[in-house]
C-alpha cells in the first residue's frame, strides 16, 4: 500500500470514530433533557398504535359494523363511550392515529424536502437567485395559510382525480398533505438558509471551490452535511404543525368522513352537538391526543433544537 | 423616520397586494365549477355558449384584457357576486360578516397581549421560579390545542354543566325588541367563552415568546448596567428588560394575525359565532367560490398591512432598522 493510500484510509477511520463519538455525544445530552425525553416516550407510544391499529382494537368500526347504542356513555363494554352511530370511540380514537399521524408525515416530508432545498439554493447561489427565491418566500408567508388552503383543495383534487392512492391514504386526504405542503415550507426555506449563509463562509467551502468542485457537489458534500442537523429539529417541529393543522382542516371539513383522522372525528362530533349536549365522551380522547402528540413533537423538537442548532445554544 | 425605509415598506406592500390580487384571478380561473369549466357543459348550444363566452368577457385573452378587467373590478370593490346568498355582492357578504369577527379578534387579541406578555416577562425575569414553572408549562399546552380543542370543553362544563353561558350564536332570540343595555348585556354574555378561547389560544404562544425575550435581554449590557446602579429588581424589570423585548413582539404579533383569523375561524364554528369563519365554513360546503375568494383577498390584504404597520412602528420604534 502506498502511503498516500494509508493516509486516507486512516483518515477515513478518524472520521468514523468521530462521528461516533458525536452521536454517543448526542445521546447524552439528549437523556439529559427530562422535556425531550418524555416527548420521545409519548411519541413512541402513538407511533407502535398507529403502526397496527388492528392489533389493539380490531378493524375500524363502520355505521353497519358499529357495536354499541348511539351516544352512549362510558360503560364497561365501551370503554370511551360511543359516538352519534353506536361506534366505539375507542375504536375511533386508535384508528384516527394511523390517519392522523400518517397524513403529518407525508406533509412534514414536502414540506421539508421543499423548504430545505430553496433554502440552501438561496443561502448558497446568493445574487438574483437568492432574492427571488426570497421574495417568494416571503410571499407565501404572508399569505393566510388557512383560507388558501380552503381554495386551494378543490383545486388540486381536479388535479390528481378522486381516484389516487398513497400509502393507502386516499385522494380527499392527499389533497390535505399536499395544501399542508405548499402553505407551510416557507418557513423552513427562511430558517435554512440563514444557516447557510453563515456555513458558506467557512474555510473548508472555499477550499473546495479552489480545487475547482462543481456548485452541486459544495452544496451536497459540504453545506448540507453542515445543515443537516438544523433540518432535523425543523422536521420535528414541522411535524407537530402538520398534525395541527390536519386536524384544524379536517374539523372544518376538508377531511374524509371514510378515513377518520382525530380532526374529522371532532368534526362529526361538533356536527352532532355533542359540546352542547355535554357528550364528554365523544370530544376528550380525539383532543387529548391531538394535544399530547403535538405537545410531544413540540417538546422534542425544542430539545432538540437546543442541541442541534449552533444559534439557540448559544443563548443559553 | 426616513423616507426611503418608509417608501420601500410601502413599495413592498402594494407589490404583495398586487402579486395577491394576480394569484387570486388564476386561482378563480383553475375552480371546478368557473365560468370556463360551465362551457364544456355539452347539453348547452352553441349560441348559449357564445352569449355566455361574451356575458363574462371570455371571448377576449386570458392576458393582459381578462386580467385587467379583474384588476379594475377589484380596485373598485367589485367581487363578484354570491351563490349562497341570493347573488347578492360578495363586498356586501363579508361587510355584514365582519364585525362580529373584528369584535372576538380584537377584544381576544387585547387579553391575550396583556396577560400573555405578563406571564411570559415575569416567567423569564424569575427562571426557573413558580410562574415559569405553571405559566410555561400550561403555555406549552395551550400552544398544542387547537382552538376548536379550547372551545368544546369549555361549552361542555360552563354552558351544558353549569348553565353559565349559552352555548352558541351571538344574541338571543327576540333581544333586539329590548333596551340598547340589554342587548349590550345580552352580547357580552354570548361573547364570554369565545372570547375565552381566542384568549387562551394566543396567551400560549405570546407568553412563551416573551419568556425568551426577556431571557435575551438579560445577557445585554445595558442590564449589567441598570443592576451596577443598583435600581430596584422590579424596576430593572418594568424600565430595562421589558420596552426592549417588546420590540421583537411588535413584529410577532403582526405575522401571527394570519393565524389568529384561522383559529378564529374554528372559534366561531364551535361557538356558531356569525363571522368570518361561519361565513366561510359555510362558502366552503356550499361551494360558493366568489366568497372563499373575497375572503382570502381580504385576509391576505388585512395581514399584508399589519406587517406593513408592524414595519413603520418597529422602525420608529428602533432607528437601528432604518436603513
Amino acid at each position: 500500500m502506498s502511503v498516500a493510500a494509508v493516509t486516507v484510509a486512516s483518515a477515513r477511520r478518524e472520521a468514523w470514530r468521530l462521528r461516533l463519538r458525536g452521536a454517543r455525544d448526542f445521546g447524552r445530552r439528549f437523556l439529559r433533557r427530562r422535556d425531550g425525553v418524555i416527548g420521545l416516550a409519548i411519541l413512541v407510544a402513538f407511533a407502535v398504535i398507529a403502526f397496527a391499529p388492528e392489533a389493539f382494537v380490531g378493524p375500524l368500526q363502520t355505521a353497519t359494523t358499529a357495536t354499541g347504542l348511539p351516544l352512549d356513555p362510558p360503560t364497561g363494554a365501551h370503554l370511551m363511550g360511543t359516538d352519534e352511530l353506536g361506534r366505539d370511540m375507542l375504536n375511533l380514537t386508535v384508528h384516527g392515529a394511523r390517519i392522523s399521524m400518517t397524513i403529518g408525515f407525508l406533509a412534514t416530508i414536502i414540506t421539508i424536502l421543499f423548504g430545505a432545498a430553496i433554502g440552501i439554493l438561496a443561502g448558497y447561489l446568493g445574487g438574483t437567485v437568492d432574492g427571488m427565491l426570497m421574495r417568494l418566500t416571503d410571499f407565501f408567508l404572508v399569505l393566510p395559510t388557512f383560507v388558501l388552503a380552503i381554495i386551494l383543495a378543490p383545486i388540486i383534487l381536479e388535479l390528481i382525480g378522486t381516484d389516487a392512492e398513497i400509502l393507502g391514504i386516499k385522494a380527499t386526504l392527499i389533497v390535505i398533505v399536499i395544501v399542508i405542503g405548499i402553505t407551510s415550507w416557507a418557513t423552513t426555506a427562511r430558517i435554512i438558509r440563514s444557516q447557510v449563509l453563515s456555513v458558506k463562509e467557512r474555510m473548508f467551502v472555499d477550499r473546495a471551490r479552489v480545487i475547482g468542485t462543481g456548485s452541486g457537489r459544495i452544496m451536497r458534500r459540504h453545506i448540507f452535511p453542515n445543515v443537516v442537523n438544523l433540518i432535523v429539529a425543523q422536521t420535528v417541529l414541522t411535524f407537530a404543525t402538520a398534525v395541527f393543522t390536519e386536524t384544524t382542516l379536517s374539523f372544518i371539513g376538508l377531511g374524509d368522513p371514510f378515513q377518520p383522522s382525530w380532526g374529522e372525528i371532532l368534526n362529526s362530533a361538533q356536527a352532532t352537538g355533542a359540546p352542547g349536549l355535554g357528550a364528554w365522551w365523544y370530544i376528550l380522547p380525539p383532543a387529548l391526543c391531538v394535544v399530547l402528540v403535538v405537545l410531544a413533537f413540540t417538546l422534542v423538537g425544542n430539545a432538540l433544537d437546543d442541541i442541534l442548532n449552533p444559534k439557540s445554544s448559544q443563548r443559553r | 423616520m426616513g423616507s426611503r425605509y418608509l417608501g420601500r415598506k410601502l413599495g413592498q406592500a402594494v407589490l404583495t397586494i398586487l402579486a395577491i390580487v394576480v394569484l387570486n384571478f388564476l386561482l378563480f380561473r383553475a375552480m371546478p365549477g368557473s365560468p370556463e369549466r360551465l362551457l364544456r357543459n355539452p347539453h348547452m348550444s352553441s349560441e348559449q355558449l357564445a352569449a355566455i363566452r361574451e356575458r363574462w368577457g371570455l371571448d377576449r385573452p386570458l392576458i393582459p384584457d381578462q386580467l385587467v378587467d379583474y384588476l379594475t373590478a377589484t380596485a373598485r370593490g367589485d367581487l363578484g357576486v354570491s351563490i349562497k346568498f341570493q347573488n347578492r355582492p360578495v363586498f356586501d357578504v363579508i361587510s355584514d360578516f365582519l364585525p362580529p369577527t373584528v369584535l372576538l379578534i380584537g377584544l381576544g387579541e387585547l387579553v391575550s397581549i396583556i396577560v400573555g406578555l405578563t406571564i411570559g416577562a415575569y416567567a423569564g425575569w424569575r427562571r426557573g421560579g413558580i410562574v415559569d414553572k405553571v405559566g410555561t408549562g400550561a403555555s406549552l399546552i395551550l400552544y398544542s390545542m387547537p382552538y376548536f380543542v379550547i372551545g368544546m370543553p369549555l361549552i361542555i362544563i360552563f354552558a351544558a354543566e353549569l348553565h353559565w353561558f349559552p352555548t352558541s350564536g351571538m344574541s338571543s332570540v327576540g333581544i333586539s325588541r329590548e333596551s340598547l343595555p340589554e342587548q349590550v348585556f345580552d352580547i357580552g354574555r354570548h361573547l364570554v367563552l369565545p372570547l375565552t378561547t381566542v384568549a387562551l389560544g394566543l396567551i400560549g404562544s405570546y407568553s412563551i415568546i416573551m419568556r425568551s425575550a426577556i431571557l435575551e435581554t438579560r445577557s445585554e449590557d445595558y442590564m449589567t448596567t441598570a443592576r451596577a446602579k443598583g435600581i430596584s429588581d422590579s424596576r430593572q424589570l418594568r424600565s430595562h428588560a421589558f420596552p426592549n423585548a417588546l420590540l421583537p413582539m411588535v413584529t410577532i404579533i403582526a405575522i401571527n394575525l394570519g393565524y389568529v383569523v384561522a383559529g378564529a375561524i374554528t372559534a366561531e364554528i364551535v361557538f356558531n359565532w356569525p363571522g368570518l369563519g361561519t361565513l366561510t365554513v359555510t362558502a366552503l360546503q356550499e361551494r360558493d367560490y366568489p366568497v372563499l375568494q373575497g375572503l382570502f383577498l381580504l385576509l391576505s390584504i388585512a395581514v399584508v398591512m399589519a406587517n406593513l404597520i408592524a414595519d413603520l412602528l418597529y422602525g420608529f420604534l428602533d432607528p437601528r432598522v432604518r436603513t
